[in-house]
């Protein structure tokens, strides 16, 4: 009697802990099934378009579903899907864009990610942003500086501010950043101005005595201003490097190892994180409330936040994983190196500091 | 006229002016409404002037205003002043004045941004303008022309792909002079000079207010050059506007749009109304 109540509770135990996971399994199948049936699915990304139509092609041969991935812009995605919200149905599927934008963007337009499987290593954090239950992390990336080891030594790579600005002394015109058209150049600047001022770049507040107290760093770049070039973007400060023209320049680790692959950067060009730091986080996928293949989405997203294809990730383009199982050993820079990582400032904060740098910096110049 | 044949005449017009209407209408509605607090994407909507007040007190919203108006005003000006002599040159045919009127509006069917490119790959440290004079013994090293801070290569850019846009009006209003009126001035003792000042101009002056209007208002706009190949130390309202509307300042970005519609219309009056002034008097 007491081994067949034993028995009996190991049973309703055992039933009882597989029973979330049972059932959730079975839910899946039903989304999966049902995602079939819809059997595409629209991916709004805002680059590498091309290659992401073809790196989709695996999850199209394993689940029968057509991805398709329209050119787009960053914001004018973003500016889509909040300006069809007010239709029942409407063409997103799957948005991506920068963890950076999140706080901007009204969470209720987008559906809860809660009817994807656990997976523990899945990211819904970045750079201090939170995607709550609405965005997960797929696309892990870091700005610093790449340069031309044909020009100077890894031993004498610039770490801190003191370090840039002698650089600047006795190599004018050899380093170069971005103020638009892409946030390596922003991240730059605003880690020396981080640096060089006693300001927390992790609060919100945008008050002008904030602001004020940037302006040791603001001088910093005035004093030197002769010596670093201003570029137009961070394509334009990529190509010039391996053009040539710079020695430095500030750039993002994906960017640069994208276009490596492509053939289209000289390989040579490699990438460092200053010791003083300099900024990362991520790109995120949601889902929007109105998405027309709501369960095709979900699908892809399972697959595209998933540890294999988070390895392939790094392998490909160069991206910090943003699943904790995936594999990173691919990447331009090392796991130590990687700890210099800082997380961005926060808006309105960042904003704020952009506009003040252009004012009392870029059009001094 | 009746209110019947009013309505009747409104409706052949509605077509066209009804496009007008609700297309360009609506959106110069929103951008206005917007730049007062009203059609806010993110936050409350509601009247406010305070985007005004510290839109335009802002140095960024000051320099993209003079700098937009220095392009717009200089692109116009060179633009047209390059196409006349070109217009006069070309106003009667001789062996090969085809095809070469046809080379000189080619910059006509290049899309800005591809221009723009092609541009950066003749002027940057390592293009073609750069070998060549290193090769010639003209520069020791290669320099930096890109992005230079007068925005020269971007009036020149601008020239270019403007300049035929002009030459194209210019030409058929050169060639409707008759030889008569021009042969009448040089009898009478006019110059070159004072013939173009005292019967060409005036005579063509329609073409040449239509020619300095839109590649004002293009050129005031620009946001492709600028952004390519224009001065880094310097920003455009197009790029202005674009940098408001990225960090969801819409409300801002509205009065960078609108600052930017109204000078495109207060430009237009002013170019139209000097250049009639200007050779109204010659014309009597």
């Amino acid at each position: 009697m007491l081994n067949r109540l034993m028995s009996a509770t190991a049973a309703l135990a055992l039933t009882l802990s597989l029973a979330p996971a049972q059932a959730q399994t079975m839910d899946w199948d039903a989304v999966v099934a049902a995602a079939q049936e819809e059997g595409e699915v629209t991916w709004f990304v805002w680059y590498f378009e091309d290659r992401f139509r073809e790196f989709t092609k695996a999850f199209t041969e394993e689940y029968g579903i057509e991805v398709r991935i329209p050119d787009g812009d960053h914001i004018a995605n973003i500016d889509k899907m909040i300006a069809e919200a007010g239709r029942e149905t409407g063409d997103i599927d799957v948005l991506a864009y920068g963890f950076d934008q999140l706080p901007n963007i009204n969470p209720e337009l987008f559906i809860a990610l809660d009817g994807l499987p656990a997976d523990e290593g899945r990211v819904a954090t970045v750079a201090g942003i939170e995607g709550g239950a609405v965005a997960v992390a797929y696309w892990g990336n870091q700005t610093g500086i790449a340069y031309d080891p044909a020009k100077i030594a890894d031993e004498d790579l610039p770490q801190t501010p003191e370090d840039f600005a002698a650089f600047w002394t006795s190599n004018p015109g050899q380093f170069g950043f971005n103020y638009e058209n892409g946030g390596s150049g922003p991240s730059f600047y605003m880690s020396v101005l981080r640096a060089v001022s006693d300001v927390d770049f992790s609060e919100s507040d945008d008050s002008a005595e904030r602001i004020a107290a940037l302006q040791g760093g603001i001088d910093f770049f005035n004093e030197h201003a002769d010596d670093y070039v201003i570029t137009a973007s961070n394509a334009d400060s990529i190509t010039r490097l391996s053009d040539g023209e710079f020695t430095m320049v500030a750039a993002w680790e994906d960017h640069l190892a994208g276009l490596q692959v492509n053939g289209e950067v000289r390989d040579e060009i490699r990438f460092y994180i200053p010791e003083m730091g300099m900024f990362g986080g991520g790109n995120a996928v949601s889902i929007p409330a109105n998405a027309p293949n709501a369960n095709a989405a979900l699908v892809f997203v399972d697959w595209l936040t998933s540890p294999e294809v988070q390895s392939r990730f790094n392998v490909e383009f160069g991206t910090a994983p943003m699943n904790l199982a995936a594999d990173d050993s691919a990447a331009l820079v090392s796991m130590e190196m990687r700890e210099r990582q800082t997380a961005w400032p926060m808006r309105p904060f960042r904003d704020a500091v952009e506009a003040h740098f252009i004012d009392a910096v870029i059009l001094e110049r | 006229m009746t209110l019947g044949r009013a309505a009747y005449i409104l409706m052949l017009l509605s077509p066209g002016i009804g496009l007008i209407v609700v297309f360009i209408g609506a959106v110069v509605y929103i951008a206005v409404a917007q730049s007062f607090g009203y059609y806010n994407l993110i936050g409350e909507s509601g009247f406010s002037w305070s985007f005004w007040i510290e839109g335009i007190d802002r140095k960024s919203y000051l320099r993209a205003v003079r700098y937009s108006l220095y392009v717009g005003l200089t692109s116009a000006f060179l633009s047209v002043a390059l196409a006349y002599p070109l217009a006069l040159w070309l106003r009667k045919p001789f062996p090969g004045s085809m095809t070469i009127s046809a080379i000189l509006k080619a910059p006509l069917l290049v899309h800005g941004i591809v221009a723009a490119f092609l541009f950066l790959n003749v002027i940057s440290y390592h293009g073609i303008l750069n070998q060549m004079m290193v090769w010639l013994g003209i520069f020791d090293e290669p320099r930096r022309l890109q992005n230079d801070e007068h925005a020269i290569g971007l009036i020149f850019l601008q020239v270019w792909k403007n300049m035929p846009f002009a030459l194209l009006l210019l030409t058929g209003a050169v060639q409707a002079i008759s030889d008569d009126v021009l042969n009448a001035a040089q009898d009478l003792g006019a110059g070159a000079w004072q013939r173009f000042l005292t019967v060409i101009a005036p005579l063509t002056v329609s073409a040449m207010q239509a020619s300095l209007i839109i590649i004002f208002i293009g050129a005031l706009a620009d946001f492709t050059f600028q952004t390519t190949i224009g001065p880094t130390n310097e920003r455009s309202l197009a790029q202005y506007m674009t940098f408001m509307k990225d960090r969801g300042r819409w409300n801002d970005a509205a009065v960078v749009g609108v600052t930017l519609m109204a000078l495109s219309l207060a430009g237009s009056v002013l170019l139209a109304v000097v250049s009639r002034l200007a050779f109204r008097g010659r014309r009597k």
